[in-house]
């Protein structure tokens, strides 16, 4: 379980100096996508139960409540991940697309030379 | 109260959204000429008729509890409404409808107004969502909602300077978006709980023993709300976007879209978190207003000059709260009335760039002058809203600002009074230059044939300055808005106690 933290919270910490350090319009983009799939592991991790069931309460389970949420895995987590996944693919398509525009109108992709609202 | 009122407010402009397209499409195969901007402006007409009925029955002493789907709260998603909530509501759809009308004749020659009117419904309905709802992930995605439509507004015209500040914005705001994500995810982790007052209630647990996991997601929360509000150490992309956007959309931006994040800075100090910010906000205020007014003087761009003065003048609102974090009543208050009449006057300034802008087609100080003969409605309006911004009776900035000044010195911090002071009359040398490079003068040869502004820009800019006079005369109008919203920012166990009944705060957040 630790393991998925660690690895989550450096998957952000990666993506963070992606979109700071590195000086391609592309390059930052990743750095963006990389960093919030750190957090949509994170939030994943938290919901996950070691040998749980699947959260869909059928059956005999009906009986039993109090056994079934001792043994499930946490819904909530999964459908705001989904949520924040379509969220993130919006933005991407959003960015990628205006990295397009900026290539085609400057003739660059790197963030030094798109200056021109600072003149 | 109209049934359904809080998730009307938020649907109306989502699907009034989505059906822009269509009629824009409509409407160049049949020439129906402005049929989409009109359709729009009656979206938002009904979303304002809407939201009238419901904030007046919050006045009422009513607290709007709207559970989506019948699920009940924690459960469920449910969207809250206090008076803070009423008030941010009926200033986005007020200002709403009134860039709607603006954008009529300011975006008469654009191609595409079915894309324009639908990015501009989804973002008012984006802003609708995060100050009504009562559920924190909720409020993460109508942020995005509204984030992602005003990136694509800012570089709708695809030209080199709007793609420029769309995309700073894109890369800074997903930055702020992603540290709110992150926050959410870490207080789910420790709460268990994603409804507002239900973490609220839950963190009382907590009181004077806070985990340090707890702060990191206090501080990664109060840093993406200040990278929506652009407080000074994270406001780069304010003058970028806003100079390279449309006018329109930079006044929407400058308007509605600051009340977002005024909204939560308001609530942050009480709700979910209820941890002292205090110092952090005031800090962060006085900083914006020095830093933006001392970059407001040395720019040349008409757009960008009011870009600096929307950080300058965000940095009051947010020192108003901070020091109403202090007990100081009249601070919040103040500070909550300043966001009122910055939006008023601060779209107003912007139309009028607008206007200045279509007709003359420049936004360069240097290239403009002596428009006051050839534009004299837009020249009274823009002096109008110069006064109001710098403080000056009868106003209604003079009203707020003087609110903020009490507050300083009621706390026993005169400097803070002499810093607010100082940076208002800074503003106001600003917006004489300004004033005077745009409208006095030599007329350049070049601007001989510009003619006044058309009608409905004129109509929206007459009635925003109307509301300046308006509340600058009779300072109780503002008062009975923003006197409700700040007991009710403050008042974090009425908020949990309406939402969950009597027992739930004393017995811990547990359901009895």
């Amino acid at each position: 379980m630790e393991l998925n933290y660690a690895v989550a919270m450096m998957l952000v910490a990666l993506g963070l100096y992606c979109v700071i350090a590195k000086r391609n319009l592309i390059k930052m983009i990743m750095g963006l996508s990389v960093l919030t799939d750190g957090i949509h592991l994170f939030l994943i991790s938290l919901g996950y139960r070691a040998g749980g069931t699947a959260p869909i309460v059928a059956g005999e389970m009906i009986s039993d409540l109090q056994g079934f949420a001792s043994r499930a895995v946490d819904p909530i987590p999964q459908a705001l991940v989904l949520t924040s996944i379509v969220i993130n693919v919006c933005i991407l398509a959003l960015a990628l697309s205006l990295a397009v525009h900026i290539y085609r109108n400057y003739g660059t992709l790197k963030p030094s030379e798109i200056r021109r609202l600072r003149e | 109260m109209i049934p359904h009122s809080p998730i009307l407010a938020i649907v109306l402009p989502l699907l009034g959204g989505f059906l822009s397209p269509v009629i824009g499409i409509l409407e160049r195969k049949h020439g129906w000429r402005r049929a989409t901007g009109i359709f729009a402006l009656i979206v938002m007409g009904v979303v304002c008729v809407v939201v009238g009925s419901m904030v007046t029955d919050v006045w009422a002493g009513q607290f709007i509890i709207y559970e989506l789907g019948g699920w009940s709260p924690p459960w469920g998603i449910n969207l809250a409404v206090d008076a803070l909530g009423a008030q941010m509501a009926l200033m986005i759809a007020g200002l709403g409808i009134l860039v709607v009308l603006y954008s009529l004749s300011y975006m008469r020659d654009e191609t595409g107004l079915g894309q324009f009117y639908a990015l501009l419904l989804i973002v008012i309905a984006g802003m609708m969502g995060t100050v009504l709802t009562g559920d924190m992930f909720n409020f993460y995605v109508f942020l995005e909602i509204m984030s992602v439509g005003s990136y694509a507004l800012v570089a709708f015209r695809r030209t080199p300077e709007g793609i420029e500040g769309g995309i700073k914005y894109l890369f800074i705001g997903s930055i702020g978006t992603t540290s709110i994500l992150i926050s959410i995810a870490m207080l789910y982790g420790l709460v268990g709980s994603l409804n507002i007052a239900d973490i609220g209630a839950k963190l009382t647990l907590y009181s004077g023993n806070v985990p340090p996991a707890l702060t990191l997601a206090f501080a990664l929360f109060v840093t993406g709300v200040m990278v929506k509000v652009a407080m000074v150490p994270f406001h780069t992309w304010l003058p970028d976007a806003l100079t390279g956007a449309p006018t329109v959309v930079s006044a929407l931006l400058a308007g509605p879209a600051a009340v977002v994040g005024i909204y939560w800075v308001a609530r942050l100090p009480y709700l979910p978190f209820g941890m002292p910010v205090g110092v952090i906000l005031v800090s962060l205020g006085l900083l914006s207003m020095v830093v933006g007014v001392l970059m407001a003087l040395v720019q040349r761009d008409f757009k960008r000059m009011l870009a600096y003065h929307v950080i300058s003048q965000k940095g009051y609102m947010v020192l108003g709260i901070g020091l109403g974090t202090f007990g100081s009543v009249l601070g919040a208050q103040g500070g909550l009335f300043h966001l009122l009449n910055h939006s008023t006057y601060k779209c107003l300034l912007f139309m009028c760039a607008g206007a200045v802008l279509l007709q003359a087609n420049s936004q360069k100080f240097d290239e403009l002058g002596g428009l006051g003969k050839k534009m004299p409605v837009t020249a009274a309006m823009f002096l109008v809203g110069s006064l109001a911004i710098s403080g000056i009776p009868p106003m209604n900035g003079f009203v707020s600002k003087y609110c903020i000044y009490l507050s300083g010195l009621e706390l026993g911090q005169g400097w803070i009074t002499a810093i607010a002071v100082v940076v208002s009359a800074l503003t106001l040398a600003s917006f004489l230059k300004a004033f005077s490079s745009v409208f006095l003068g030599q007329l350049p040869g070049r601007l001989e044939g510009v003619r006044e502004a058309p009608r409905p820009m004129l109509i929206s800019m007459a009635i925003m300055a109307a509301v300046c006079v308006a509340i600058g005369l009779l300072p109780a109008i503002g008062f009975n808005i923003v006197g409700p919203a700040q007991a009710a920012a403050e008042n974090s166990v009425g908020y949990i106690t309406h939402v969950f009944g009597e027992n739930y705060l004393a017995a811990g957040g547990m359901m009895p």
